[in-house]
């Protein structure tokens, strides 16, 4: 699924006559592993070069991907995937470095917030070393900038500012002549990630205003207000993008639309932090079966199963208790709970017997 | 079988439930290591055996050539294949050891095992007319099946089943008994053919084509070779499954006392259908641990490496409610299915009838 496929059509056909996979390549990647990591062909390997504390609960990690990924566009999000405790967990995070690190050294960098709860997050603060080869996957997100240059506003907000810098970097590097704004909120002073960098980026890129404003340093929180937009100079004129947690994101958006600003000049990327624990919210919940193309909703201790029955859908299934597995199928998204053990599963990316899962909250599965 | 009452069956499931669940709790990276472990020797012998075969030449180096891709063979699929498509990794969310699209380095496609043996034979095990394993549609193993004629030859058909034991393996979801009794068509059975026709072609290509091709100078070599390791296997695998259902002790189910079964029922029948060998721990690796059957029926989907720790516990849970654990040596155990193919040749009165379950 990470994997890119390089080699000849032919040679692809012959590897999966005699090696009975649909990525032949892969097949001798448990001998080169252990020889050297980054020839890994399953996924695109990437090596953790450094890592970056930039603020108490968010890392940088310096990577160096092998030479066959394709590279991204300022502003892209990759999946990445880990090995936690055995499991395979797969992520994705917003790419925090200009294309042009990548192009000039090789190196691609993501700045990672701790969630509380979160599996991988707090994987990726402990126990990830420098040296250690993580899986990567091709770069994807359409929140680019506009070519030729316009006037453009940005409003970040937390660890949503990510992709902004990969922005603001490249704008910079390629003196983007237009006016650019950046209004950050960040809840307290320690929160500002990357403070030096978009200091000195400010410092030598003309065009770049920076306003970074704190919510939670006075008794009363100070929120984005219609002020704030008043002051940008020529605002209806600008493109604006979003990115941020879905609080800031909806209160920017009234103001804009207050302001007559229209949808087709805001620009939002997803950023919402995924519920590591959904905790005591109830069975059932939004089923989305992705290759349907069908949306359903559910309640009580309805299955996955049951539910695609319900809605016209006819999954593969055999036993319907949980033994044999022919119903196996991949959840892209949320949480689901083993109908046998009571046990909550993982936000991410896994595979689930549909005839024992029970949604907690909304679902996405493959089928 | 022996007779439980629901509350009895219901007691049973809670106790092998609670096993169940400890080794959920704490599977992560140890069993995660094993099995990529395994993945690991599997490609260093399948390489290894691939490049010793055409210098096979050599006598001893023929024999060693052969005996590294039998055991290549043998470990991805029993102790990989198998146990992944069970789902037993599922739980790693790592795509190449996922059981809905595992395919393994034998005739029989993934998804026709999935349905035959994942699903058919593990939900019914034993229950003679829906369990198309017992048996294989080929020999009577039971007096609950009516003798015919050509039953007194059926010592001939195993052999030549554990010959061809992977094309028997591939070719058991045609369904030849029902084509027979016109109970299905070949049309109904075209797509099937299809897939097995080139899943086949595939493994046929590979063995007896392709490696004999790029080696064209020793290619008699390494076809026979080939042909060796294949055979390794399929005489290996068929006795392991054997032992596993056929042996003496191992018993059998109606359709009428299975019907609308609870779940404490299901597993009665997979502890008192199912038996056992004793062995080292390779024996057992290269079983992939079916020689723990028993065990593995019961949880067919916990990693099998597990088995041999929990063995005891499911020991101690038959005890407890005085059903029988059919264990032996390797020997013994497949001793007795010998004696149940060919007690079963006969009609029941002339011998088929001293069987003492049936």
């Amino acid at each position: 699924m990470l994997a890119k496929q390089t080699q000849s059509r032919t040679l692809h056909w012959l590897g999966r006559q005699l090696f009975n996979r649909d990525d032949p390549a892969a097949f001798f990647d448990p001998l080169l592993e252990p020889i050297n990591p980054m020839w890994i062909q399953e996924y695109t390997p990437a090596r953790v070069e450094q890592i970056i504390q930039e603020t108490p609960d968010t890392k940088t990690l310096v990577l160096q991907p092998s030479r066959r990924w394709s590279g991204f566009r300022a502003g892209q999000h990759v999946n990445i995937c880990v090995d936690v405790g055995g499991i395979r967990r797969n992520r994705s995070f917003s790419l925090s470095s200009s294309p042009i690190l990548w192009q000039e050294q090789g190196r691609a960098t993501l700045t990672i917030k701790r969630l509380p709860g979160g599996r991988v997050t707090n994987w990726i603060h402990d126990d990830l070393q420098t040296g250690t080869v993580i899986g990567m996957g091709e770069a994807f997100g359409d929140f680019q900038i506009p070519e030729p240059a316009r006037p453009v506003l940005f409003i970040a907000g937390g660890s949503g500012i990510t992709p902004v810098l990969s922005q603001l970097e490249t704008m910079a590097a390629t003196n983007y002549r237009a006016p650019v704004t950046l209004l950050y909120f960040v809840r307290i002073e320690d929160d500002v990630i990357a403070r030096e960098k978009l200091q000195a980026l400010a410092a030598r890129y003309g065009a770049l205003t920076l306003h970074i404003i704190t919510t939670h340093e006075t008794d009363t929180p100070r929120y984005l207000c219609d002020a704030d937009l008043g002051s940008i100079p020529g605002i209806n004129a600008r493109q604006v993008y979003l990115c941020g947690p879905k609080g800031l994101m909806d209160l920017a958006r009234e103001l804009l639309h207050q302001r007559g600003i229209a949808d087709t000049d805001i620009h939002s990327t997803f950023f919402s932090v995924p519920q590591a624990d959904p905790g005591n919210e109830p069975l059932g919940g939004q089923v989305r079966f992705s290759e349907s193309k069908l949306g359903v909703g559910s309640e009580g201790d309805a299955t996955l199963l049951e539910i695609a029955e319900a809605a016209g859908l006819s999954p593969r299934y055999g036993c319907r208790m949980g033994i044999c597995h022919q119903c196996s199928c991949r959840k892209t998204a949320g949480t689901v709970i083993n109908r046998l053990t009571g046990q909550a599963s993982g936000h991410g990316e896994e595979n689930v017997q549909l005839c024992i899962s029970v949604p907690k909250g909304p679902v996405s599965i493959d089928i | 079988m022996k007779h439980m009452t629901e509350a009895q069956l219901s007691e049973l499931e809670q106790d092998l439930n609670v096993i169940r669940e400890e080794v959920i709790a704490d599977l992560g990276e140890r069993d995660a290591q094993h099995i990529r472990r395994m993945v690991r020797l599997h490609r260093m012998l399948e390489v290894g055996g691939r490049v010793m075969m055409p210098l096979g030449f050599i006598p001893p180096v023929f024999v060693a050539a052969t005996a590294t891709l039998g055991a290549a063979k043998i470990l991805e699929n029993m102790e990989i294949g198998h146990n992944v498509m069970h789902g037993q990794y599922d739980w790693m969310n790592d795509p190449s050891l996922h059981s809905q699209t595992y395919e393994w380095d034998t005739v029989c496609t993934g998804d026709s095992w999935r349905r035959t043996h994942n699903y058919e034979h593990h939900t019914y095990t034993n229950i003679i007319g829906k369990d198309r394993d017992y048996g294989y549609a080929v020999l009577r193993l039971s007096n609950d099946e009516p003798w015919k004629p050509w039953h007194a030859l059926q010592f001939i058909n195993y052999v030549l089943l554990s010959v061809f034991f992977q094309w028997g393996v591939g070719l058991h979801e045609l369904e030849t008994e029902k084509l027979r009794r016109r109970e299905i068509s070949w049309r109904e059975k075209l797509p099937f053919l299809k897939e097995f026709a080139r899943k086949g072609g595939r493994q046929a290509f590979k063995d007896y084509v392709f490696f004999p091709l790029v080696t064209f100078p020793v290619a008699p070599i390494v076809l026979a070779g080939n042909v060796g390791a294949n055979l390794i296997r399929n005489l290996w695998s068929s006795t392991v499954i054997f032992c596993g259902h056929f042996t003496r002790d191992a018993e059998t189910f109606s359709e009428e006392e299975c019907e609308g079964e609870s779940k404490g029922h299901w597993y009665l029948r997979q502890l008192t259908g199912s038996s056992n060998f004793t062995g080292g721990r390779w024996l057992h690796i290269l079983s992939g641990h079916l020689s723990y059957q028993v065990e593995h029926h019961v949880f067919p989907d916990l990693p099998a490496h597990r088995y041999p720790e929990i063995s005891g516990k499911v020991q101690a849970v038959c005890q407890k409610h005085g059903i029988h654990y059919n264990t032996g040596s390797f020997a013994r155990q497949y001793g007795t299915v010998l004696k149940r193919i060919l007690r079963h040749s006969l009609p029941e009165r002339l011998g088929g009838g001293a069987a003492t379950t049936a």
